[in-house]
């Protein structure tokens, strides 16, 4: 099942970065990434070199403000070893070349620049909004200057007969999920476009990130996105921990380890719950809740703590899992799961709903830059467990197997998640025989600047982090998986669906709203 | 279809008896702390107000106070003051008022 | 309405007819003023077997109109006030308005630029319900303080732990 890209002829990793240096200067590695200097005329052409490689995704793009506002591109390589590019770029004027039309990726990005930083593509065209609302007097703070007129948003026309009807449907929806804002364009039942509003949520994570210790950050970064609160948790420390030049103790690397795959157990059976919901399927939905529950109960009998706040610590973990527990329940409780998907796997009515419902591609993924399940059951094995953390980190040892597909449909999603499943249970049981602990190393002091990953449950999760000469922040930047895979909804409805597959593809995707309106 | 109902029926019936009984699995629910008075000095208290994450600790004089609505039993609390703090074992939180949820509870212990 | 000595006997009216319209069948609308998700999560599972809060005569329904009692998380985003408020006003009296969630009781986001740090800032808040999540447990109770059911316990709790004497 597992599709091979093939490699580019002689294409590594550093091949890649003396490429990119030859057209700027390397700088120093921000924990493991390389990093290099581009100058704002040769930004065009350094995204052209990356993104026309082959296994290499742009994987966030963002800006900081200091003596002139920094541009940063993420790039992801995906290749024999993988691992992650920075590249930094000063914008002097306000505008920088236009990138979305070499990169896709980035169109997203630049909306959130424009907001934050007041810079924009060069070439003019509308932006959407991200953060600020349409209201009058919305005198939200930025990370950098306030963009010199509000965000002109355009959505691309879309016809079909000549005839279609767009309308806004939520935020509130119905029971008990997140509030969810967005366009639908219609010729009738069939979806013929649908786009996201994301500023009714918008906490102003990052903007609250400033000034705070790293054990404060933490406790806000689990609550910016609940449901992957180890990953991004994980990914922030791991940051801070790079921009110190510190690794956790082993031990503690494998309780991180630990919790982020129990995270990912429970949000793949949360996610069968859901699939069953949005198609009807009562029984399988109930029985989906009870492999959720039970999860969900091994979790706090293991951890204390139910979603498995509380777990990461700057340096390490705050808790050890209890071993013991860990070791009898859960093996009952992800049964359970298996169970009930043998028995949804069996249940032709159900399947016929998934099947060809929502299709991405391979190359819609690929130039979208979507990560985790949703990039996966296209066949791009992408998974940032594949990528070492410096000094190794739990998964060298114990590699993953990445579990792909290649309809791209919702069911391949669905048979994604269920593959990543059985190996987390066999994962937690490999990292509990290696043994874990509750230990942090410190945070020397002195500042820095780091990169920090984690796979979550529902794609990689990014943190990056700039920590002053007293291990405070003055910029930190969070992105969850939901941050890179919403824009992939939009595609993903649009391919001949009607409304009622709308909620199955969402389960199918399992975001979060809060993921990309912190 | 057949399939499911058989299958629920082997499953049985996991639902709880609570409100009407008590549910064992909240023995595992994390509960705000509970304090000691004659184990609280200023400096532990102030180290625990360092410590919370929130607004759910402050200090006034001689006196902690503690929002029980917005603690989120993160722990640290007990953490940082191992011997004056424990969990309570509460979980049944609900106030039909928002001071009902703040909590004075006095210092009496001696700084050594 | 006379002010003053009239008011508690007017709360106590409420109290005794909620208890009567809402005691054996209630039906609950929910609205994420901005939360993390973990809230909504154990909200879904209110109707998962486990909890099954149907037993209860407890309902989730979509419609504003059919709702007697609005289940609040989130910290109330500033720009999502509009919507909080006309999610509120199309509910027809009598109707309860519950908090649920730290967030939503100010223990996570203080009142700044972007949100309000508190539900209670902008919709009237009947019940609080602590927790980071609250677990679906601590739900049910909070859900049945609310329609009388249950006696809250919370002004009876003093966090002080046993055997330290001399505590209140």
């Amino acid at each position: 099942m597992t599709a091979v890209e093939p490699h580019a002829a002689g294409g590594t990793r550093d091949q890649l970065v003396d490429a990119l240096a030859a057209l700027g200067s390397r700088t120093a590695e921000h924990g493991g990434a390389p990093a290099v200097r581009i100058p704002v005329e040769a930004l065009e052409q350094a995204t052209q070199t990356a993104a026309s490689t082959p296994d290499v995704r742009l994987a966030d793009m963002f800006a900081a403000d200091g003596d002139a506002t920094v541009l940063r591109l993420v790039w992801a390589d995906q290749r024999d070893k993988p691992g992650y590019i920075v590249t930094e770029t000063e914008i002097g004027g306000g505008e920088y070349p236009p990138l979305s039309g070499i990169a896709p990726a980035a169109f997203v990005e630049e909306c959130e620049i424009y907001e934050q930083f007041g810079v924009r593509p060069a070439d003019g065209k509308p932006l959407n909004r991200v953060m600020l609302p349409p209201h009058d007097g919305a005198e939200l703070p930025t990370l950098g200057h306030r963009p010199a007129q509000p965000p002109a948003e355009a959505h691309a026309p879309h016809l079909v007969g000549g005839q279609a009807f767009e309308f806004p449907f939520g935020p509130v929806r119905q029971a008990g999920v997140e509030s969810l804002y967005y366009g639908l364009v219609t010729s009738g039942e069939e979806v013929v476009d649908l786009y996201l509003f994301t500023w009714h949520k918008h906490r102003g994570v990052e903007w609250r990130l400033r000034g705070k210790s790293m054990r404060e950050a933490i406790f806000l970064a689990e609550r910016a996105e609940g449901l992957s609160a180890v990953a991004v948790g994980w990914a922030l420390a791991a940051a801070a921990e790079a921009a110190a030049g510190v690794t956790p103790p082993p031990a503690a690397a494998r309780t991180r380890a630990v919790a982020l795959e129990l995270e990912r157990l429970y949000n793949h059976a949360a996610a069968t719950a859901a699939l069953c919901q949005a198609t009807g399927l009562s029984v399988g939905q109930a029985a989906a809740e009870i492999a959720l529950e039970r999860l969900l109960r091994v979790n706090a009998a293991a951890f204390g703590h139910r979603y498995l706040f509380g777990v990461v610590e700057p340096g390490g973990a705050g808790r050890a899992p209890d071993a013991e527990v860990l070791r009898r329940e859960l093996p009952g409780a992800y049964d359970e799961l298996r169970r009930t998907a043998d028995a949804l796997l069996s249940t032709n009515s159900f399947i016929d709903r998934l099947e060809a419902c929502g299709v991405l591609t391979a190359e819609q993924a690929r130039r979208l830059g979507l990560v985790g399940p949703v990039a996966r059951a296209t066949g791009l094995a992408t998974d940032a467990r594949r990528a070492p953390v410096a000094g190794g980190g739990p998964y060298t040892t114990t590699p993953p197997n990445v579990v792909t597909a290649t309809s791209g449909d919702v069911f391949a999603r669905f048979q994604v998640m269920l593959g990543e499943a059985a190996e987390s249970a066999q994962l937690i049981s490999r990292f509990l025989d290696e043994g874990t602990a509750a230990e942090c190393v410190p945070l020397p002091g002195g500042g820095g600047t780091g990169l920090g990953w984690a796979e979550s449950s529902r794609g990689e999760a990014l943190a990056w982090v700039t920590l002053d000469a007293g291990g405070r922040i003055t910029r930190a930047r969070l992105r969850p998986g939901s941050a890179r895979n919403w824009r992939g909804f939009d595609d993903a409805c649009r391919s001949r669906n009607v409304f009622t597959d709308i909620p199955i593809i969402e389960a199918s995707f399992w975001l979060t709203v809060a993921g990309i309106a912190r | 279809m057949p399939l499911w109902f058989a299958r629920g029926l082997r499953r049985g019936v996991v639902t709880t008896r609570y409100p009407a009984r008590s549910d064992p699995s909240a023995a595992s629910l994390p509960t705000p702390p509970a304090f000691r008075p004659r184990q609280l000095t200023v400096r532990a208290v102030d180290q625990m107000v360092a410590e919370c994450p929130g607004p759910a600790l402050s200090r006034a004089a001689g006196t902690l106070v503690f929002d029980a609505g917005a603690c989120t039993a993160c722990g640290r609390c007990a953490r940082v003051a191992p011997h004056a703090v424990t969990p309570s074992g509460e979980f049944e939180l609900a106030s039909t008022t928002r001071p009902a949820l703040i909590k004075l509870i006095p210092i009496l212990g001696e700084e050594r | 309405m006379k002010p003053g000595q009239d008011e508690p006997t007017a709360a106590e009216e409420l109290r005794k007819q909620i208890a009567a319209q809402f005691g054996r069948s209630l039906h609950i609308r929910t609205l994420d003023t901005g939360s993390c998700a973990v809230c909504e999560q154990e909200i879904r599972l209110l109707s998962a077997p486990h909890y099954d809060l149907h037993r209860l005569g407890f309902f989730f329904t979509p419609a504003p109109r059919h709702a007697d009692l609005l289940l609040v998380t989130g910290p109330m985003v500033r720009a999502f006030e509009v919507a909080a408020r006309k999610a509120y006003e199309a509910m027809p009296g009598p109707k309860v308005v519950v908090a649920t969630g730290a967030c939503a009781l100010g223990g996570v986001y203080q009142s700044d630029p972007f949100v309000h740090g508190e539900v209670d800032a902008v919709l009237p808040v009947d019940v609080w319900i602590p927790g980071c999540p609250p677990s679906p447990l601590a739900l049910l109770q909070g859900l049945g303080v609310a329609v009388g059911r249950l006696a809250e316990k919370t002004p009876g709790l003093t966090f002080v732990a046993d055997g330290d004497g001399d505590a209140r």
